[in-house]
C-alpha cells in the first residue's frame, strides 16, 4: 500500500516512515501543502496521510484541490485539532477518516489498513484465496494451517494482487503501488519477488496463485 | 427568595390599608362629633324653648308649656320626653307628666350654664339630658289704673331645669355612618389591592421579561443579546445595556479562554504524538542501534520543546497573576546585548550578524533576567524570520525625554496587518507546526514582562519590510538615582 505522508514535523515524520514502513507501507514524505500536491501530481497513492496546518497550503485547501482535481484516493487528516467543527469540516471536504493527535501508532496502521480495504472492495481482513489465508492484521500467510514465512515485499505483493482479484498488473503499476519515491525498484526486482513469492508458496504446498500474464503483467484470479 | 412584585404589592397595600383606617376613624369621629352637636343644640334648644315658657309674676312661677296640649310630647306618646324644675335641689317645682313616681338625675349647675349627660330613660331607653340653670323670666301685668308701686316686684330665684330624650334615633344614624364608613373603606380597600397587584404586575413586566431573557441564556449560547420589546423604559434600559455589555466581555473572555486551552492543547497535541509515536514505532526497530539514537535524540528535542512552552505558560500565568516584580540592578548595556546575542543564537545561524550600537559606555537601570527574556526572544525571532545573511541592528533613542532600545531587522513575509496580531498568545505568522521550535508564546511574554518593567513595547513594520521593536522606558542609571 502506497502512502503520502503529508506532515510538518519533521520528527513525526521520521518516525512514522520508520514505522509504517516496517508495517509493509511504502511511504512518500512531504512537508507541506505545496509539496503534497506535487507528489500527487506525478504519483498514484492508496492513501494520503493528512496534516492540517501545513506551511504554504493547509491541509484542507489540499484536500479540496485533490477533490476537485478528480484524485479520489483515501485520505486519513492527522491533526491536532479536536473540535467536532473540524472534523466535520474535514470529512465534508471529502476525507475518508479522522484521527485526532496524539494517536496510538497502531490505530493509524488499523485505520488505513481499514481504508486499503474499503477501497479494494474487501472488507475482511482475513483473505482466503485457493486455501491459503491472508491475515491482513497480524500480515501473516498459511495455507492448511501450516504458515509460509514471506518477506516484506512478497507478503505486500501477495496481499496487494489477492485484494484486487482478477485485475492485471504491469511491472510499472506494482513499482508505484508497493514502493515509495525514494527507493529504485527495477522490473528485474519485481520478477525476483514474484519469483520468490511462487518459490515459498510452492514450498508449502500451496497452489501458485500468482499468474502471468505474458506482455501485461501479474494477477491472482 | 422573595418576589419584588409581593413585597412592593405587600407594603403598598399595608400602607394604604392603614391610611384608609385612619381617615375613616377620624371621618368617623368628625361626623359623630357633628351629629351629637346638632343633637345636642336641638335638645339645648328644646330647653330654652321651656325656659321662654317659664316666667315669674306676682302670683308666682307659671310654667305654661305644662298647660294641657302645649307640648304633648311631654304627656305621652311614641316619642316621650322629659323635664323636671328644682328651684333648688330640694324643692323641686314641676315634673313632666311623662315621667310619673321618676325623678331625671341633676347634679346642680351654675346659674347661666348648662351640661349634657348620657342616662338611661325611665323606660329603659338611651336617652340624653340637658341641666340648665337659670333665672325665669319676671313678667308683670301693665294696668294703668294701679300704680307702677301697688304690688311688689317678685325677687326671682335661680332655677335648675333637666330636660331629658331618648338618644336612639341619634345611636341609629351614627350606626349607618360607622357601617357606611366601614363598608366604603372595605370596598375601597378591595378595589385598590387588586389595581396595586395588577399595576405592578403592569409596571414589572418589562423587568420579568428581562428575567426571562436572561434566564435563557447559558455558557452555550453567551451570542445572544437582550433585546427589549416596545418602548425602552428608563429603569431597565440601562440594564440592558449594562447586561449586554457584560455578555460581549463575558462572550469575549469566553472566547479567548476557549481560544487559549485549544492553542495549548493543539501546541502539546502535536509534541505529544510525536513522542508517542516515537516510543512506539521505537519498539519496532528495537535491533536497529542507529534508528534507536535518532529517535532518542528526538525525544530530548521534543521535551525540550514541551519545556519552552510549558515554562513561558506559567511565566505568562505568574505575570498576569502579579506573581513577578521588578528587580532593577545596573547593566552595561552595549556588553549585556552582545552577551544575550550570543546566547540566542546558541552558535547557529551564523549568516545573521548583530550589529550593535549601543554606545558603550551607556548604563541603565534595569531587571537583568527579565530584560534578558525580552532581547532574547526578539533576537531569536529576528534570526528565524529574517532573510539570510540578515542584519540584526540594535540601538538607543531618545523621545519625549524617554529612553528606548530599537531592535531592527528585515522579515520575509511579514505584512502590516500581522503587526497588530503580535503580542496574541499562540500567533505565528504561519500557523503550521514551526521547525524552530517557535509556539507564538515569545512576544506576549515579551509584552508581559515589559509591563512588569514599567516599558512599552512598540512593534513597527515598514514599506520595505524591516521590522522595529522599540522598548521605551529604560532608565539611564544617573536617571535613576
Amino acid at each position: 500500500m502506497r502512502l503520502l505522508l503529508v506532515e510538518d514535523s519533521e520528527r513525526l515524520q521520521r518516525s512514522l516512515s520508520v514505522g509504517l514502513g516496517t508495517q509493509g507501507f511504502a511511504i512518500d514524505q512531504a512537508f507541506d501543502g505545496e509539496q503534497a500536491l506535487s507528489f500527487l501530481a506525478v504519483n498514484e497513492y492508496d492513501a494520503v496521510v493528512l496534516d492540517l496546518m501545513l506551511p504554504k497550503l493547509d491541509g484542507l485547501s489540499v484536500l479540496s484541490r485533490m477533490r476537485s482535481q478528480g484524485n479520489d484516493c483515501q485520505v486519513l487528516i492527522l491533526s491536532a485539532n479536536d473540535q467536532t467543527e473540524d472534523r466535520v469540516r474535514g470529512l465534508d471536504l471529502g476525507a475518508d477518516d479522522y484521527l485526532v493527535k496524539p494517536f496510538a501508532f497502531d490505530e493509524l496502521v488499523s485505520r488505513l489498513r481499514a481504508l486499503d480495504r474499503r477501497s479494494s472492495g474487501v472488507k475482511n481482513p482475513l483473505i482466503e484465496v485457493e486455501g491459503i489465508i491472508i491475515d491482513s492484521v497480524s500480515r501473516q500467510v498459511s495455507y492448511q494451517g501450516q504458515h509460509i514465512a514471506l518477506t516484506p515485499h512478497e507478503y505486500g505483493l501477495l496481499e496487494f494482487l489477492s485484494t484486487r482479484r482478477g485485475r492485471v498488473y504491469s511491472h510499472d503499476q506494482l513499482i508505484d503501488k508497493l514502493y515509495d519515491a525514494n527507493t529504485y525498484v527495477s522490473r528485474n526486482a519485481v520478477e525476483a519477488h514474484v519469483s520468490s513469492l511462487r518459490k515459498r508458496l510452492k514450498q508449502s504446498g500451496a497452489p501458485p496463485l500468482v499468474k502471468t500474464r505474458r506482455g501485461f503483467g501479474y494477477l491472482v484470479e | 427568595m422573595y418576589s419584588i412584585r409581593n413585597r412592593i404589592s405587600f407594603s403598598i397595600i399595608i400602607s394604604m390599608v392603614v391610611i384608609l383606617l385612619v381617615m375613616a376613624f377620624l371621618l368617623y369621629f368628625r361626623v359623630v362629633e357633628q351629629v351629637q352637636n346638632v343633637f345636642d343644640q336641638s335638645i339645648y334648644d328644646k330647653a330654652q324653648a321651656l325656659i321662654s315658657l317659664t316666667e315669674l309674676d306676682e302670683e308666682g312661677l307659671e310654667f305654661d308649656f305644662a298647660e294641657d296640649g302645649v307640648m304633648p310630647e311631654y304627656v305621652d306618646g311614641p316619642d316621650l320626653q322629659y323635664y323636671q324644675l328644682w328651684q333648688t335641689q330640694q324643692q323641686e317645682l314641676i315634673r313632666s307628666p311623662s315621667l310619673g313616681d321618676h325623678s331625671l338625675p341633676s347634679d346642680g349647675v351654675a346659674l347661666g350654664q348648662h351640661r349634657l349627660a348620657d342616662l338611661q330613660l325611665v323606660d329603659g331607653r338611651a336617652g340624653r339630658l340637658i341641666e340648665i340653670g337659670f333665672m325665669p323670666r319676671v313678667e308683670m301685668e301693665d294696668d294703668e289704673d294701679e300704680p307702677d308701686d301697688a304690688y311688689p316686684r317678685p325677687v326671682a330665684q335661680p332655677i335648675t331645669m333637666v330636660v331629658a330624650r331618648e338618644r336612639e334615633s341619634l345611636d341609629c344614624t351614627l350606626g349607618i355612618v360607622a357601617w357606611s364608613i366601614f363598608a366604603l373603606n372595605a370596598l375601597l380597600i378591595i378595589v385598590a389591592v387588586t389595581l396595586i397587584w395588577k399595576l405592578i404586575g403592569v409596571g414589572l413586566a418589562p423587568l420579568s421579561r428581562l428575567a426571562h431573557q436572561v434566564g435563557q441564556i447559558d455558557e452555550s449560547c453567551l451570542g445572544v443579546r437582550i433585546e427589549h420589546s416596545g418602548r425602552p423604559s428608563k429603569e431597565i434600559a440601562p440594564i440592558e445595556r449594562q447586561l449586554n455589555h457584560l455578555l460581549q466581555r463575558l462572550q469575549s473572555a469566553f472566547e479567548r479562554e476557549k481560544r487559549f486551552s485549544s492553542n495549548v492543547a493543539h501546541e502539546l497535541r502535536t509534541p505529544l504524538s510525536e513522542l508517542r509515536t516515537l516510543a512506539e514505532v521505537g519498539q519496532m526497530v528495537d535491533d536497529d542501534p542507529q534508528q534507536i539514537h535518532a529517535f532518542f535524540n528526538d525525544v530530548g528535542a521534543v521535551s525540550a520543546q514541551m519545556e519552552k512552552i510549558v515554562v513561558t505558560l506559567l511565566e505568562l500565568t505568574r505575570s498576569e497573576a502579579g506573581l513577578l516584580c521588578n528587580d532593577p540592578e545596573d547593566i552595561v548595556l552595549h556588553t549585556y546585548c552582545d552577551s544575550v546575542w550570543d546566547q540566542a543564537i546558541n552558535g547557529s545561524a551564523t549568516d545573521k550578524l548583530l550589529v550593535n550600537e549601543v554606545p558603550e559606555d551607556l548604563v541603565v537601570h534595569s531587571d537583568r533576567d527579565k530584560l534578558r527574556i525580552i532581547l532574547s526572544n526578539l533576537f531569536t525571532n529576528a534570526v528565524c524570520y529574517s532573510p539570510d545573511f540578515a542584519r540584526v541592528g540594535i540601538r538607543v533613542s531618545e523621545t519625549g525625554g524617554r529612553l528606548a532600545l530599537e531592535v531592527r531587522n528585515a522579515t520575509t513575509n511579514l505584512k502590516p496587518e500581522d503587526v497588530l496580531h503580535m503580542r496574541d498568545r499562540f500567533w505565528r505568522k504561519d500557523q503550521a507546526q514551526d521547525q524552530g521550535g517557535h509556539s507564538g508564546l515569545g512576544l506576549t511574554l515579551v509584552d508581559a514582562l515589559a509591563h512588569i518593567m514599567k516599558m512599552d513595547i512598540d512593534f513597527n513594520l515598514d514599506e520595505q519590510g524591516t521590522l522595529l521593536v522599540r522598548i521605551s522606558g529604560l532608565q539611564p542609571v544617573a536617571a535613576a538615582g
